[in-house]
């Protein structure tokens, strides 16, 4: 077969992806049908993910390396400066270094409905390519997922990557497995691959261009307490995981709450902050309202409370932050929070039986 | 040559592809990470028919060795997967299979072994094979993996000892590359050839004793045959690469070494790590460096000679060890060669660098730091021999400043929900515990855990606690509830909290509470209760199940709780025996040739009811009213008669593929169709404390499989027979359950 010719490599002769997604976005899927296409492109390829992580809502890295088929791919650490690099939430762009190792030689593909410019704001991206697609949107009307139309954009971007390769390998993988999905997913990629428009971006002094480095945290091993020993207690409450939730929140309304605490006891992230007052002429528990902070938007509460002081929200049209109430047992006036989200050791490769492909 | 064709796998989807076309007699495993994909890539095409290998899931890797070795001894060609604190649950087998001369394949995803718990790739697990009797190869890449899977299974039934194949967990286990793999399943069994073992314990006409009890001088001699049997391998090992490389072209050592003749630092390094050390190396002899770099195929036997003949004129070894014998001053990688050089009359000087410990990534940087660690040590002598490299200080004092105030006997101790044994009737009974107070209780864990949307464990850990007042010690299990709860360096848990791995949780909460009640009797801790409460959940009450009736036979005063997921989902929702029959999990696939789990769901109650402890309960998160009644019970139970078992099921949205917000119902749901019913043991004595069938509320389990993605396909034609087998079940064990609840005695 003749080998396709990559564009641009780096020193080690590598064309290098690097996806920085939520778990349940299909991000990991994606990395692996590129790694497939490279089979149709007669080119050697390795593709991996950040290892750890699947569960929904959790940031999540997948790695994809071309080489010419000559070229062995010795590297099998992390992919620090990618040529090509795809952000399926908009979210990511908060205090994770999703951007780190992007130049100005680097194609940088975002899930997004918003105005490059803007987008290059909120991305504080430095210099580079940037193509924006609303994948929500087309993955909604094509009924497919949001990675199918960022493959098909990614495939576009990248430069080599014909769109009936791409087609193909999804064919042969997700297409054996769930053929009813199938039409919807090519919908996806062809559209995905007419909308990648890409807009060349000179640095402008604005955003410095951020460096890739390992992650590390403060305590080291000279200041850590002995045997992992972790003493201070409930400090998960400094999460913030908003980036959680998938656009939907649970909305409150006060006046017609019962305070009956169903909300309290189902739901799963101690969201609901309750205090002692007075309904009816009797004291009671009363709810004071959720602390979006740590709200995953499972919508739990919603479907359990007997009343619609609970009810579903779509998280753009709501100002949550004025309905929001801080935590009620916290003794610090002032906390950083940090993004995190959803995290377990399940392991990337596993196959969620049930996802729905 | 024979005829091969390329695909794009992972190590771990090798490895069960390369037991597919051996297609081995049984495969005996316990799901753990990084091994667990290769049992699940076996299982789906098993249930695609592509193979006849029997996967039987076992109760823990120690039960997953002996399944094996069983198998073995049938003259059965068998298979196994494993990683880390498995392979040491199974340690102890492993010389039994060796001593007694057993071939099989086990296959070992290095991960580092707990604790602190990590499920990322590092060798301090299969360096403690080492002394097992088993041949260890050792493969770096995804294309070794497949090859020596192969070849391993040739070498074992030569010399008769069985053989690991290891390789890195996630870097190799989970990477996917382009490998070239044999195109017919034929071909690698005429490879293989057919087996006889040496004798078989289902020859009934000529039988044999195997594990005959053995004394001195017997056992020294039947050392010296295994040992005998390890050289023999020295042979035997090269030869079957030889011969695989006529068939593939593809090309294995023991050794391999790079740019050593004239190297004057060579980097001895394994696995995964290796070929990115090559890189820097190229790059230094670009620039007229003299580096060499060597990894070994083998790790037992340990090629000694040659490594000593790579590493002749180097002036300096650097081993990159990527675990640690902790006071040797190396890893075993290092002290094996120190030995081999001194054996060869080598006096060149050895640096240890423990590196790349728990996945920690090696980047051509570090190869190249390494290096010219090396070249410093040359020019002076002030670098260190031994140190660990990537490690780093942290910044100045640890914060420590707290989020909360504690949660003191005061704060914990509302007064909303007690339990006491009434003293006219003799029966514990419950105050308070109202729906619309119990907020008030503190909340012992705090938000910011990372369970998923609508996750189940929270709301019934939740649940139980809110109706247990004072004090609580918990202990967690590993599973979905103790990874989320506890990302270092965070905790959730606003009360003590212990975790320890299904099999010793039970027995490490035992002795916390005995050391309690100890150091209260000799005045060393003030009087007052603390409640114990074991949390356990993800398959954890099997592999946990041994220590856990223990305990209960013991009548430790704790709670056993146990959140009953249905599956091993921490991992990616492996089969437990909880798991229902007939559902879709990532080791029973639903294909063409397999539907689903094999068995029946645990009755896990039952069990703990056979151990006659004062109180068993099953509770359910749409019943709060219940739940917390039992709960009060189960808390004065355990601290005043000895231990309590209570079982919740517990909702998971993302593998039983339903909606998080509807949870609620669709536990409900299981409740109603009495697949999980509500019930108390006091005593012996059995009460339903909800009959679903008295408020007209019963439903078929098929209404209840209908809203989860992991059975609906039960509910669809051609799976009837299944369907009816399953309501059969579920319907005898409601019918006994009402028979006791009519009987005190039953």
């Amino acid at each position: 077969m003749q080998a396709i010719s990559l564009p641009q490599v780096n020193g080690y002769g590598y064309y290098e992806i690097r996806l920085e997604s939520i778990g349940g976005l299909g991000a990991n899927l994606s990395g692996k049908i590129l790694g497939e296409v490279s089979l149709r492109l007669g080119l050697n390829c390795s593709s991996f993910s950040s290892y750890g992580s699947e569960k929904r809502g959790s940031p999540v890295k997948a790695f994809v390396r071309y080489a010419a088929p000559e070229t062995p791919i010795r590297v099998n650490s992390p992919v620090e400066m990618p040529h090509l690099l795809g952000l399926f939430h908009e979210r990511l762009a908060g205090k994770l270094p999703v951007m780190a190792g992007a130049t100005e030689a680097t194609t940088v593909v975002v899930n997004s409905a918003q105005e490059p410019d803007a987008v290059r704001e909120m991305l504080r991206m430095h210099a580079g390519t940037l193509v924006c697609v609303d994948a929500q949107a087309i993955a909604a009307q094509a009924k497919t997922r949001v990675n199918m139309v960022m493959l098909g954009a990614l495939a576009k971007a990248s430069g080599f990557i014909p769109q009936d390769a791409l087609e193909h390998a999804v064919s042969e993988t997700l297409g054996v497995k769930y053929p009813q999905a199938l039409q919807g997913n090519l919908d996806g990629i062809r559209q995905g691959y007419e909308a990648a428009a890409g807009r060349k971006l000179e640095p402008d002094g604005r955003f410095p261009l951020v460096p890739y480095a390992e992650p590390q945290t403060h305590w080291g091993w000279k200041n850590a307490p002995i045997g992992g020993v972790v003493p201070v207690y409930g400090s998960t409450v400094k999460n913030d995981l908003t980036a959680s939730r998938e656009g939907y929140i649970p909305v409150f309304k006060r006046e017609t709450c019962i305070h009956c605490g169903m909300c309290d006891i189902t739901c799963p992230d101690m969201v609901f902050q309750f205090a002692r007052g007075e309904y009816k002429g009797k004291p009671r528990m009363m709810n004071q309202g959720p602390d979006y902070h740590h709200c995953k938007g499972c919508l739990r509460c919603c479907k359990i409370c007997p009343t619609d002081a609970l009810t579903t929200g779509n998280e753009r049209e709501h100002d949550i932050w004025a309905n929001h109430v801080r935590n009620r047992d916290l003794i610090v006036k002032q906390m950083q929070f940090e993004d995190a989200g959803t995290n377990s050791y399940m392991e990337s490769e596993s196959a969620t039986v049930n996802e729905l492909y | 040559m024979q005829a091969q064709k390329t695909i794009f796998e992972s190590g771990n989807e090798l490895a069960a592809y390369a037991a597919k076309q051996i297609n081995y007699h049984i495969m005996g495993y316990f799901p753990i990470t990084p091994s667990t994909q290769i049992a699940e890539h076996l299982d789906y095409l098993k249930a695609e028919g592509r193979h006849d290998v029997e996967l039987i899931p076992a109760d823990g890797e120690h039960g997953a060795a002996g399944i094996c070795y069983g198998g073995a001894l049938g003259g059965g060609r068998v298979f196994n997967a494993t990683s880390a604190n498995g392979l040491l649950y199974a340690l102890e087998q492993l010389p039994v299979q060796s001593g007694t001369r057993a071939p099989m394949v086990l296959n070992i995803a290095c991960r580092t072994v707990s604790g602190p718990l990590s499920i990322k790739g590092d060798h301090s697990d299969i360096m403690y094979t080492l002394n097992a009797g088993w041949i260890i190869l050792f493969a770096k890449d995804p294309q070794a993996v497949y090859d020596m899977n192969i070849m391993a299974l040739k070498i074992a039934e030569r010399v008769k000892l069985p053989v690991i194949v290891a390789f890195d967990g996630f870097f190799t286990s989970h990477q996917k590359r382009r490998t070239q793999v044999f195109e017919r399943d034929s071909d690698v069994q005429s490879f293989l050839g057919s087996y006889k073992p040496a004798f078989s314990a289902l020859d009934c006409e000529s039988s044999v004793t195997i594990g005959a009890y053995m004394n001195e001088p017997d056992l020294l001699n039947n050392k010296y045959q295994l040992h005998l049997a390890m050289e023999e391998s020295r042979n035997v090992i090269p030869e079957v690469f030889a011969e695989y490389e006529s068939l593939t072209g593809r090309a294995y050592a023991v050794t391999t070494c790079s740019y050593t003749e004239d190297a004057e630092v060579v980097l001895v390094i394994l696995g995964s790590s290796y070929d990115t050390a090559m890189v820097s190396a190229d790059k230094l002899r670009a620039e007229g460096r003299k580096v060499g770099v060597v990894t070994l195929g083998a790790l037992r036997p340990f090629p000694a000679a040659n490594l000593a003949a790579c590493l002749k004129n180097a002036k300096a070894v650097i081993v990159a060890d990527r675990q640690d014998s902790y006071g040797a001053g190396g890893g075993n990688l290092s002290l094996e060669i120190r030995a081999a050089l001194q054996d060869a009359g080598s006096c060149t000087p050895v640096l240890s660098r423990v590196y790349g410990l728990s996945g920690r990534d090696f980047y051509v940087e570090d190869a190249a730091a390494m290096f010219e660690e090396g070249f410093k040590f040359l020019g002076a002598s002030t670098v260190r021999r031994f140190d660990y490299f990537g490690t780093y200080e942290g910044n100045g004092e640890a914060n420590t400043r707290q989020f909360f105030a504690p949660i003191t006997e005061e704060i914990s101790r509302p007064g909303i929900t007690s339990a006491a044994v009434n003293a006219s009737t003799g029966k514990m009974e419950v105050t308070g515990g109202t729906l619309t107070e119990i907020s008030a209780m503190p909340k012992r864990i705090a938000p910011g855990h990372g369970a998923c949307p609508g996750c189940g464990i929270p709301v019934n850990v939740n649940l139980l606690l809110k109706a247990i007042e004072g004090n609580v010690v918990l202990l967690f299990h590993t599973g979905c509830g103790m990874v989320v709860t506890t990302p270092y360096p965070t905790t959730s848990f606003r009360v003590p909290y212990v975790h320890n791995l299904f099999q010793s949780g039970a027995a490490t909460l035992s002795g916390l509470v005995e050391v309690f009640h100890q150091r209260q009797k000799r005045g060393e801790i003030p009087s007052g209760d603390i409640t114990f409460v074991m949390v356990s959940g993800d398959g954890g009450m099997d592999i946990g199940m041994g220590p856990s009736i223990g305990t209960a036979l013991r009548n430790h005063c704790l709670i056993m709780f146990e959140y009953d997921n249905g599956g091993y989902m921490n991992t990616g929702y492996q089969l437990s025996y909880a798991t229902p029959m007939g559902a879709r999990s990532s080791t029973s696939h639903v294909g063409t040739a397999q539907s689903g789990k094999a068995g029946f769901h645990k009755d896990t109650p039952q069990i703990m009811a056979g151990t006659n402890i004062p109180y068993i309960a099953t509770v359910s998160e749409h019943n709060p009213v219940d739940f917390i009644r039992k709960a009060a019970k189960a808390g004065e139970y355990s601290r005043r008669h000895g231990t309590a078992y209570v079982k919740a099921l517990s909702a998971c949205p993302l593998n039983w593929g339903d909606v998080p917000a509807n949870e609620a119902a669709v536990i409900e749901a299981s409740v109603n169709c009495c697949y999980h019913p509500l019930y108390e043991i006091e005593h012996g004595v059995t009460t339903l404390t909800y009959n679903p069938e008295d408020r007209g509320k019963k439903i078929p389990v098929s209404q209840w499989f209908e809203m989860m993605g992991r059975t609906r396909h039960l509910t669809k034609p051609g799976h009837a027979d299944m369907l009816e087998q399953i309501q059969t079940e579920v319907d005898r064990r409601w019918a006994r359950l009402k028979a006791r609840h009519s009987c005190e005695v039953l």
